[in-house]
């Protein structure tokens, strides 16, 4: 199986089929490190195919030595800044307070415990889903690209910070204030 | 050191990113501390949720953004397997386009009864170069014009073949009735 870089080489050169394998490996992560981080589905689509489009504009500007994904996520990064910043001067964001009491006055949603964390065995309802959207917007964007980079998508510290342009320790301390402003708005949720 | 210096210490061994030394460490000191523990929970419980949050890919996704693409020439587009085989069936098409209007637009003249009507064999015809029923006059008694004078070998038995569409009844006459099985609308096969 070729990596990434050996595909992006070959699209450089021509090839059609690399870029295809390129988009069926990573058109999945990034609308959702789109979603993840505008929590708009709409936004989140633009937002994915704009990343798409600059990686083919770009291509010729890549670096062989680079790591494709951490590349491919800076351009993602900037995409959806640049959907967050429209959004902020046409003044339409709403946000959602955390920790709101859902309407019909039933007991918020508890997660599972610590035993019960393997994603596949949990039943994560809608509602979880979209509170947890809802805080992670809450975030600063510095803390959110953070988390949802490290969290989200599975990059290291150190490739978090290569996306970010920042240092490692950097990436620490804003994944670990992401996780405390995180906990304080979903206290009751968590176990 | 206190549960507050723990507390970062315990993010980065959540995303498996402190020394091994380190690790020894928050373990020992999770083994003996449980506000800590329930703080690694609700710090793993934080996590997940975000890794959980997803949207749906839109099933004309894909489309619209290669569409966009090769709008932008970004993207090679990929030959149809009609114009892959229209390319190969060129020469024989084109030979077969030019006697049937030489046949077609020839001046009508009374088929030859004794002339022998050689066995076609359907090499000589190919696949893609079949004689298009809209091309041959109606089989109304009006014979297609033929010449025995003139023709080549190969046109003779074009000429053979529309003469049996005109006249049925000349399947029953000299020629190899298995040649003529190219022809869907034989009408042996019929009823």
């Amino acid at each position: 199986m070729r990596t990434d870089e050996e595909l992006m080489e070959l699209y450089r050169k021509g090839s059609r089929d690399a870029f295809e394998m390129l988009f069926a490996r990573y058109h999945r992560k990034v609308i959702h490190f789109a979603y993840r981080m505008t929590g708009d589905q709409a936004k989140a689509e633009e937002a994915a195919q704009e990343t798409f489009l600059r990686v083919a504009r770009a291509a010729s500007t890549w670096q062989p030595t680079a790591r494709f994904s951490t590349w491919m996520y800076t351009i993602a990064r900037r995409t959806t800044l640049n959907f967050l910043r429209d959004e902020k001067d046409e003044g339409d964001k709403v946000s959602i307070p955390p920790g709101e009491e859902s309407g019909n006055g039933s007991p918020a949603p508890q997660l599972p415990g610590p035993s019960a964390l393997n994603p596949e065995e949990i039943a994560w309802s809608a509602e979880i889903q979209v509170r947890f959207a809802a805080a992670l917007q809450q975030l600063p964007e510095s803390y959110r690209s953070a988390f949802v980079l490290n969290r989200g998508e599975g990059l290291s510290y150190e490739e978090v910070a290569s996306v970010l342009g920042i240092t490692v320790q950097a990436v620490k301390s804003r994944i670990f204030r992401a996780r405390e402003m995180l906990m304080e708005s979903l206290s009751e949720l968590l176990p | 050191m206190k549960c507050l210096d723990w507390k970062e210490k315990i993010s980065g061994y959540i995303d498996g990113e402190i020394s091994p030394e380190e690790v020894r460490g928050v373990e020992a000191h999770l083994e003996t501390c449980g506000e800590c523990r329930t703080l690694e929970r609700r710090m793993r419980a934080v996590g997940t949720g975000v890794a959980r949050i997803e949207t749906d890919v839109p099933p004309d996704f894909r489309e619209e953004l290669f569409t966009r693409l090769e709008a932008e020439e970004l993207l090679p587009r990929r030959r149809s397997l009609f114009v892959f085989s229209l390319r190969w069936a060129a020469v024989p098409l084109a030979v077969a386009a030019s006697v049937a209007m030489f046949l077609f637009v020839s001046p009508e003249k009374s088929k030859d009864a004794g002339a022998p009507q050689p066995a076609a064999t359907s090499s000589k015809v190919s696949p893609q170069a079949e004689v298009q029923p809209s091309n041959i006059a109606p089989g109304k008694g009006q014979p297609v014009a033929t010449a025995a004078a003139g023709l080549s070998v190969e046109e003779r038995e074009i000429v053979a073949y529309l003469e049996v569409l005109e006249d049925p009844t000349a399947i029953d006459e000299q020629g190899d009735p298995d040649a003529i099985e190219i022809f869907e609308t034989s009408p042996r096969r019929q009823g």
